[in-house]
C-alpha cells in the first residue's frame, strides 16, 4: 500500500515575468519500505520537491497523500504542519541542520521528546540508535566538534528516531568522500528494509543508486524517466 | 529538555555579565528605595514617638521640625489652663553639630520636663529614663555612647543613663534626651569667653547709641538674649475632648498655631520628604527601565544568534510553545537572577550598616519591583518571541 501519493504537483517561485516553474506535473507514489532515489543535475527541483513534501514549501497546485491522509490539495488541509512533519516524517537536510548547543545524544533525543517521549526514554533510545549507526562513541561531543562524516550520521540518527513513516534525504553523501557516500547509502537501504519507512533519496551521482526500489530523474522541474 | 538551559550553558559568560550588570543596577534601586523609605520613616520617627495628641508652635510657623517655632516657656501653663487639656509640657529640639565618642557627630537635642514626662523617650533598650533634674541623658546607640559614659555639651558634662535605638530626627541624625534646663542651657549658654564677648559687644552698641558708660552698663542684662523659650508645648488632651475645638481655642485666646501629630506628619511629608522622594522615584523608574531594556536587549541578542536552530526547530516539527518557552525562560532565569543578586547586595549593604542613611526595606517595594522586573522583563522579550516565531523555517536550509 502506498505511503505517499503525488498527483499533478507543481510549485512555481515569483509572479509574472520572473516566475520559475520549480516542478510541473508530478506523479508518482511510495510503498512502505520502498527505497526511491531522485537524479537530476542542480536546480532540476529535487530539494524543492523534497521541501514541498515535507509541508516546508507550500506547492502551487496538486495533491499530496501521506499515511492515507491528504494534507495537500490545492492547498494546505487542515493539518498541524509541523505535529505531521514530527510525527510522520523524517528529513536529513543538505547542511545537516544539527542544534549547534545541543550534544549529539541531545541532538537525536529531542526529536523523541517533541514527540512526547519522557527524557529519559528518549536517550536511551537515541544510544541505541547512535550505536546503530556506530557513532555513540560522541555522543555528549557538540556538532561543531564533529566532523562531516559524523555530523552526516547523527542528522541521520534524528532522522530515524521517531520511526517516521517517511525519510526524505537531500544529498546525503554530497560532503563525503565515495567510500562514505557508499556507506550513508548503505545506511538508508537498511533503514528502509528494517525500519519499513519509505525513503526518498536525492542524489546526482549516479553510481550511487545501485539497488534502489525505483529511480526517478527530475530535469527542469519534471519527471524524465 | 531544557533547550533554555542547554543553550544558556554555552553562553554562560555573557549571561552572568548580564545578571551581574543588571543586578547590580537593581541594587542601586533597592538603595534609593531603601533610602527614600528611610528619609520617610526618619521624618516621621520623632513626631510618632512622642506621646503627645498636639503641638503648639509659634503663631504662623510650620515647626517645631520643618522650621524654627519660639515659644514663650510659660506659655505651657497658659495651655495647660485651655479647657480640655488634660496635660500640657514644654518642648525643645534643636539640631547640633559636636564632639561626641571621640568624633564630631550631627545629632538633636530634644528637651522635655522630666516631671511632666511628656516628650520623653518612648523605648529605652538599656539603662533608664531621665530621672534627676540636671546632668543625665538618654542617648541613641548610634552615637556610639555606652551607659555611664559622660559627654561634655558647652560648659557640662552629662551621664548617660540610658541608651535608645533608632531614635532619630527628621534628618536621620540621632536624638540626645536631656531635661529641659539642661537642653536650654546647651542651647543658650555659651562658656565664659564667649559670654565675655558678646557682652562686650552689647556694651558696644549701647555706648555707640549715645549712653553714658555708667547707663549702658546698667541696661545690658536688659538686651542681653531671653533663655527662657521653648520650641513647643506638648499637649494631651481629656479623653473624649474635641481635639479640633481645643485647638482653636488656643490659637485664639493664645495666639499659636497648633498641630495634631497627623497633621505633623503631613506637614513632613509633604515639605521636605515630597521633594526628594521625586527625585530618588524618577531616579527608580529610569533605572528599572533600563534593567528591563538591557534584559530585552539581551534576550534579544541570545534570540538571533540562534534564529537559525529556532528555524531548525521548527523544520523538525517543534511546536510554537517549545520556542516560546526557550525564550521566556532564558528571560525569567535573567529577571530572576538579577533579582536576587541585586536584592543579596543591597541586603548585604544594610547589614553591613556601612551606609550613611537610614535604608528601609519594605517588603511590598521588593516584591513590587519583582514584578516590575518580571513582567517588564516578559513584554520586552516580546520583540524576541516575535522574531522567532515569524522566521520561517527554510531559513535554517539557506547557507
Ligand atoms: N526560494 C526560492 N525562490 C526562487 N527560486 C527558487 C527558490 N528555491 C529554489 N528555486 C529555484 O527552483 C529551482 C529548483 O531548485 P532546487 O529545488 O534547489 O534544485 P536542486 O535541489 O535540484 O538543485 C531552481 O531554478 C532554483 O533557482
Ligand atoms: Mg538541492
Amino acid at each position: 500500500m502506498p505511503i505517499l501519493q503525488v498527483e499533478g504537483l507543481r510549485k512555481v517561485f515569483g509572479e509574472g515575468a520572473l516566475a520559475v516553474t520549480a516542478l510541473e506535473a508530478i506523479d508518482f507514489t511510495v510503498k512502505k519500505g520502498e527505497l526511491m532515489a531522485l537524479l537530476g543535475p542542480s536546480g532540476s527541483g529535487k530539494s524543492t520537491l523534497l521541501l514541498c513534501l515535507s509541508l516546508i514549501l507550500e506547492p502551487t497546485a496538486g495533491r499530496i497523500i501521506i499515511n492515507n491522509k491528504e494534507i495537500y490539495n490545492n492547498g494546505w488541509t487542515n493539518v498541524d504542519a509541523r505535529r505531521f512533519r514530527r510525527e510522520n516524517i523524517g528529513f536529513i537536510f543538505q547542511g545537516h541542520n544539527l542544534i549547534p548547543f545541543l550534544t549529539t545524544l541531545d541532538n537525536v533525543a529531542l526529536v523523541m521528546t517533541l514527540n512526547g517521549v519522557r527524557e529519559g526514554d528518549a536517550r536511551k533510545k537515541g544510544m541505541e540508535i547512535l550505536e546503530y549507526l556506530e557513532i555513540a562513541h560522541r555522543a555528549d561531543f557538540y556538532p561543531s566538534f564533529l566532523s562531516g562524516g559524523e555530523q552526516q550520521r547523527v542528522a541521520i540518527a534524528r532522522a530515524i528516531a521517531n520511526e517516521p513513516a517517511l525519510i526524505f534525504a537531500d544529498e546525503p553523501t554530497a560532503s563525503l568522500d565515495t567510500e562514505r557516500g557508499f556507506k550513508v547509502m548503505g545506511l538508508l537501504k537498511r533503514i528502509a528494509k528494517e525500519k519499513g519507512s519509505g525513503v526518498i533519496t536525492v542524489t546526482h551521482d549516479h553510481r550511487m543508486i545501485d539497488g534502489f526500489d525505483t529511480v526517478y530523474e527530475l530535469m527542469d522541474g519534471r519527471f524524465v524517466k | 529538555m531544557d533547550l533554555a538551559i542547554k543553550d544558556i550553558s554555552r553562553h554562560v559568560g555573557k549571561f552572568i555579565a548580564t545578571i551581574l550588570g543588571v543586578g547590580l543596577l537593581l541594587t542601586i534601586v533597592f538603595i534609593m528605595n531603601g533610602i527614600y523609605r528611610g528619609i520617610i520613616a526618619d521624618g516621621i520617627w520623632l513626631i510618632e514617638n512622642t506621646d503627645t495628641d498636639l503641638w503648639v508652635v509659634e503663631r504662623g510657623r510650620g515647626g517645631p521640625f520643618n522650621e524654627q517655632s519660639r515659644v514663650r516657656m510659660d506659655m505651657y501653663k497658659s495651655v495647660q489652663a485651655t479647657p480640655g487639656v488634660m496635660q500640657a509640657g514644654p518642648f525643645i529640639v534643636y539640631a547640633v553639630q559636636r564632639e561626641i565618642a571621640g568624633r564630631s557627630q550631627q545629632f538633636s537635642i530634644v528637651g522635655y520636663d522630666i516631671a511632666i514626662g511628656l516628650g520623653k523617650p518612648g523605648r529605652i533598650i538599656e539603662g533608664r529614663q531621665i530621672t534627676a533634674f540636671h546632668y543625665e541623658m538618654v542617648a541613641d546607640k548610634k552615637l556610639g555612647l555606652q551607659l555611664g559614659d559622660t559627654v561634655r555639651l558647652g560648659v557640662h558634662d552629662y551621664r548617660v543613663v540610658g541608651i535608645t535605638k533608632g531614635a532619630v530626627d527628621s534628618g536621620g541624625n540621632p536624638l540626645i534626651y536631656l531635661a529641659l534646663p539642661d537642653a536650654q542651657e546647651v542651647l543658650y549658654q555659651m562658656d565664659n569667653q564667649a559670654i565675655y564677648a558678646s557682652r562686650a559687644a552689647s556694651l558696644q552698641r549701647l555706648l555707640n547709641a549715645g549712653l553714658s558708660q555708667a547707663d549702658a552698663e546698667r541696661m545690658l542684662p536688659l538686651v542681653s538674649a531671653p533663655v527662657d523659650t521653648i520650641s513647643a508645648v506638648l499637649v494631651r488632651l481629656r479623653p473624649g475632648e474635641d481635639a479640633q475645638l481645643v485647638k482653636d481655642h488656643i490659637a485664639k485666646w493664645l495666639y499659636l498655631s497648633v498641630f495634631s501629630s497627623d497633621d505633623e506628619k503631613n506637614l513632613m511629608l509633604e515639605g521636605r520628604v515630597k521633594r526628594i522622594s521625586i527625585v530618588l522615584g524618577t531616579f527608580r523608574v529610569l533605572l528599572l527601565v533600563v534593567s528591563i531594556v538591557i534584559v530585552a536587549l539581551i534576550v534579544y541578542v541570545l534570540t538571533i544568534e540562534k534564529i537559525k536552530s529556532i528555524a531548525t526547530l521548527k523544520l523538525i516539527g517543534a511546536s510554537n510553545w517549545v520556542i516560546v518557552r526557550l525564550i521566556l525562560e532564558q528571560t525569567l532565569m535573567l529577571t530572576i537572577s538579577s533579582f536576587l543578586f541585586g536584592y543579596t547586595m543591597a541586603a548585604l549593604l544594610k547589614a553591613s550598616e556601612r551606609f550613611p542613611r537610614t535604608l528601609y526595606f519594605l517588603t511590598f517595594d521588593t516584591i513590587t519591583i519583582f514584578l516590575i522586573m518580571l513582567v517588564g522583563g516578559i513584554l520586552a522579550s516580546g520583540l524576541a518571541v516575535w522574531h522567532a516565531l515569524k522566521a520561517p523555517p527554510a531559513l535554517a536550509l539557506g547557507g
